[in-house]
């Protein structure tokens, strides 16, 4: 199994690799639950919208315990990414996911006689996990630029205080910043992939499945938590 | 860079799908959390006003309950006073009638009495009126052949006279 994701076939100079098809069909997923907890909605509710109401109402409280009354901008940013990348790691439990094979137009001249699998793991690509991290971090320095305000903002980075000792902090600070992006993508790709390789050699051994299964609704859950909790970090007024 | 393309990094592919999660994010904000919290809310301002309504109802029953304890017992009082006072003028009844009974017995008894003892010294009256009589009768037959009329009327006056004075009980023996 090779790390890059493999392109099927190319849209005006878009390469659309298997892990795209996936992430569409998540978009599709989601776009029906949300279709169907909107048609069932009602003030009695049922099976679906408590289920639903239940997820929102955890991550809901759990946001407002840590980032107080921030909980209105942060939480639904932290449940947006919660349900994607859930429903994109839960996927590919779906049996034959992967075993479906793809035929490109020039599979036997890459070596790929047996053509490619269809469907991968949305996760299993870099590009989907970096552009997670991306908005994460991204989204988190927006509003603490636009609740603590710019000159706070940059002093968390800049500062002079301490005879200068704090210059160093800021600079460590700066850097803990930007391997950000480098945890937040690496530990998601690295779980996932991991977990569908070590599927791909167990052939499928439900023990084995159970417990990716597992790791997909971790990885989930601590990519949402994590983006709350740099999120309240830095939008915390005194530093 | 060669670790970029060992790891299937492109520019389109992350620009895809960091454009592809904010779609997503908005469309989860704007038609599932959104309703589902105003959902949450409306049902949290239903459920709090059910529970004060379920109060309120609760303390108008009890207030109910107290209102009706304090009907009956004040019922209770009055009905206790109303026997009470019942038994007491039955009672006061009672020895009025036992007492008028009483006189009015008396009052015949005495009447009864007093009639008796006017018939009775009537009768006296009259028994003695009869005797004199009888006896006047008597003596004038016997006497008529002895005396002479002078004599007679003497007599006859001496005996009226010890008539009248001795009593009819005397004359009668």
């Amino acid at each position: 199994m090779q790390i890059s994701p493999q392109v099927l076939f190319t849209i005006a100079d878009f390469p659309v690799t298997n892990t795209v098809l996936v992430t569409l069909i998540v978009d599709i997923i989601i776009v029906l639950l949300i279709v169907a907890v909107n048609k069932m909605m009602s003030l009695r509710p049922g099976r679906l919208q408590n289920a639903a109401e239940s997820v929102m109402n955890y991550f809901y409280s759990s946001t407002k315990d840590i980032a107080g009354d921030r909980v209105s901008f942060i939480y639904p940013w932290v449940l947006s990414f919660f349900i994607f990348i859930l429903i994109a790691n839960l996927i590919e439990f779906i049996p034959g996911f992967e075993s479906i094979r793809f035929f490109p137009h020039n599979a036997a001249a890459a070596g790929e006689e047996h053509g490619v699998p269809l469907f991968r793991a949305a996760a299993s690509d870099l590009n989907f996990t970096l552009a997670l991290a991306v908005i994460s971090v991204v989204m988190s320095h927006y509003y603490s630029i636009k609740y603590t305000g710019i000159k706070s903002y940059i002093g968390r980075f800049v500062s002079l205080k301490m005879f200068g000792l704090f210059l160093l902090v800021g600079m460590i600070e700066l850097m803990s910043e930007f391997v950000k992006f480098i945890s937040f993508s690496f530990r998601l790709f690295g779980n996932i992939f991991a977990g569908d390789i070590a599927l791909g050699v167990t052939k499928y051994f439900f023990v084995m499945s159970a417990f990716e299964m597992f790791v997909g609704f971790i990885q989930a859950f601590v990519f949402a938590m994590l983006t709350m909790a740099f999120t309240t970090v830095l939008t915390e007024k005194s530093h | 860079m060669e670790i970029f393309k060992i790891f299937g990094l492109e520019k389109s592919l992350l620009f895809f799908q960091i454009v592809n999660f904010l779609i997503v994010a908005f469309i989860l904000k704007k038609f599932l959390y959104n309703p589902l919290m105003k959902m949450l809310d409306e049902r949290k301002n239903k459920i709090d006003k059910g529970l004060k309504d379920a109060e309120d109802a609760r303390i108008s029953l009890e207030n109910a309950a107290q209102e009706r304890q304090k009907i009956l017992s004040a019922a209770k009082a009055d009905a206790d006073a109303l026997a009470a006072s019942s038994k007491v003028s039955l009672e006061e009844t009672k020895e009025k009638l036992t007492a008028e009974a009483k006189n009015r017995s008396q009052q015949i008894i005495d009447e009864a009495k007093q009639k008796a003892d006017a018939e009775f010294e009537s009768m006296n009256k009259r028994i003695g009126e009869m005797s004199v009589e009888i006896a006047g009768k008597v003596v004038s037959q016997t006497l008529a052949g002895l005396f002479t009329d002078d004599e007679k009327l003497k007599i006859t006056a001496r005996a009226l006279d010890r008539i009248k004075k001795g009593g009819y009980e005397k004359s009668a023996n």
